[in-house]
């Protein structure tokens, strides 16, 4: 009985989704995309980036030195924070980054993917993806530090700039398709009626907010290095401040699984057959590359754009990827209306 | 009277349309460095840049040239030149021992402006072409009159290959491989 139940514990997919794509793929993901960040600005710039740790693989064990580099730092608390605050805020915030993941299907089959196939996937993942830099903030504000405050303020102007981008050009989807549900967003974009083609203005935007949400370059505001030190996790060290950083490259993947999904077809043209294989393994890995696509070209924008100052992304915010969004989603009326996917 | 403030309004350059083409040249831009990169950094313990005869580099002495003149650590304007009191033998008066002065260096101190050098009335010092030595303690930098006579030899020189930077038109610095 006990037994029985602890397997069944054990063998939930969910619990699955959460370990292995949540956590070690995003921690893997992250990894090549800080080396492509590196190395992609290195070429760019006309250096050669990580290279010593291992000349045959470019450089790429220089990065898990890094990570052990990190782990087994000293992690040192200053005495002036607030203590319950400081350890707990970068904890959940990478904890909540990986959450999404349950919601985001990879697979059709109920079968394989149960959360998913909600109804209301696409909503739960993007409030929970929306909710970790709150933590960011109360990680600047409990660390007692005039850095760590300024940087959350930034962090709190950029939250307030690109929230409503997010929310209404990833919606955009679900306002030509008349659903919640990411399995139907998928489906309905079979086999090339993908809406990054079909609306690429929402697509846009939706690639701007991610941008900002994940301090890309050029928003790298709130923990730009000249200006604020590192912004709300100057007073961070070790581990704790791996989980930071950490945090928003998984932000970053999450987000990038979403547009995946909602902009570039999931795994369209694919369509899953039965049995793991061809239902499960497959659609999912078409899904990851393109995320993976995503992710890489948004560590290839910090080789190219510088950082923009904290008025300049305001206004590109409200200015126009505001505009941007609410056109996006006016088109997806207009593709509703006149019933591409019907 | 104070001169009036008056604020004035600069045009926004460019539109919409000027903000979209710059962007989507620079990452054309970005692309093209991304596919063809034309690195210039020099791999150091692989390659050494060979540098140009009259490099100012590490400083040999020629004893047998030497006048004595002092010319040297006087000009010397780090003070890392000093002139040091030695007994030795007279060729001319073999039974005689003389006095005589000859520099010695500190490494700690010189800057390889290369005054000392250019001063030297008979040419009894000369630079060699690289300056890529480190010691292991501070107290190596402080040459003896016997050590300052030994030409240094280059550590990079055993272990990787001469580069030199030139000038392309189109590419900037660009670094070629020698021999
Ligand atoms: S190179 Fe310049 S600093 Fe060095 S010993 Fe000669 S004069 Fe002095
Ligand atoms: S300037 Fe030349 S000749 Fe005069 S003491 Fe120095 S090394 Fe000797």
């Amino acid at each position: 009985m006990v037994l029985d139940l602890i397997l069944y514990i054990i063998a939930y997919p969910p619990l699955w989704q959460v370990l292995i794509l949540g956590f070690a793929g995003s921690l893997a993901i992250a990894m090549v995309a800080i080396w492509f960040e590196r190395k992609a600005a290195a070429r760019v710039q006309r250096r050669i980036g990580p290279y010593w740790a291992s000349p045959a693989l470019g450089g790429f064990l220089n990065i898990i030195a890094d990570m052990v580099r990190y782990v087994l730092q000293q992690l040192i608390i200053p005495g002036t924070v607030d203590r319950l605050v400081f350890y707990f805020a970068p904890i959940a915030a990478f904890t909540i980054s990986i959450l999404p993941v349950i919601f985001i299907p990879l697979s059709p089959k109920p079968e394989f993917w149960p959360v998913a196939t909600m109804d209301y996937s696409l909503l739960i993942a993007l409030a929970l993806s929306t909710l970790p830099p709150l933590l960011v903030i109360a990680a600047g504000w409990s660390s007692n530090n005039k850095f760590a405050v300024i940087g959350s303020m930034r962090e709190s102007y950029v939250i307030t700039a690109y929230e409503l981008v997010a929310v209404v050009s990833i919606l955009s989807a679900s306002a030509s398709l008349l659903t919640f549900n990411l399995v139907y967003i998928v489906e309905a974009q079979q086999p090339f009626k993908w809406l990054a083609i079909l609306n690429p203005i929402a697509f846009l935007a939706a690639i701007l907010a991610v941008l900002m949400s994940t301090s890309a370059f050029p928003f790298e505001i709130p923990e730009s290095e000249h200006e604020v030190v590192a912004g709300p996790f100057t007073e961070y060290s070790g581990a704790l401040y791996a989980f930071n950083m950490g945090g928003a490259y998984v932000r970053r993947f999450v987000y990038a699984l979403l547009i995946a999904l909602v902009f570039l077809g999931g795994w369209a043209p694919y369509v899953p057959g039965p049995g793991p294989i061809t239902g499960y393994i497959i659609p999912s890995l078409i899904v990851v590359f393109k995320a993976v696509i995503v992710v890489l070209f948004i560590s290839f924008l910090r080789a190219v754009y510088g950082r923009y100052r904290l008025d300049q992304a305001l206004g590109a915010a409200w200015r126009l990827a505001i505009p941007l969004a609410i056109i996006g989603f006016g088109w997806s009326l207009f593709l509703a209306y006149i019933g591409v996917f019907h | 009277m104070p001169p009036k403030v008056s604020l004035k309004k600069l045009a926004r350059k460019g539109g919409l349309f000027d903000g979209v083409k710059s962007n989507i040249h620079a990452l054309a831009i970005g692309v093209k460095y991304l596919v063809d990169p034309q690195r210039s950094t020099l791999l150091y313990p692989k390659e050494y840049i060979e540098h140009r005869p009259g490099y100012r580099g590490f400083i040999v002495f020629v004893k047998e040239k030497c006048i004595s003149c002092a010319a040297c650590s006087r000009i010397c304007p780090s003070a890392a030149m000093k002139m040091v009191r030695v007994t030795e033998i007279d060729p001319k008066h073999p039974d005689k021992p003389r006095q005589k002065q000859y520099p010695v260096i500190n490494y700690q101190r010189c800057i390889f402006c290369g005054f000392c050098v250019d001063v030297c009335p008979t040419e009894a010092l000369y630079h060699v072409p690289f300056h890529d030595i480190v010691y292991e303690n501070l107290a190596d930098m402080f040459m003896t009159l016997e050590q300052f006579q030994v030409e240094p030899q280059r550590p990079a020189v055993s272990e990787g290959l001469p580069v030199v930077y030139e000038v392309d038109e189109g590419k900037g610095l660009v670094k070629r491989r020698r021999g």
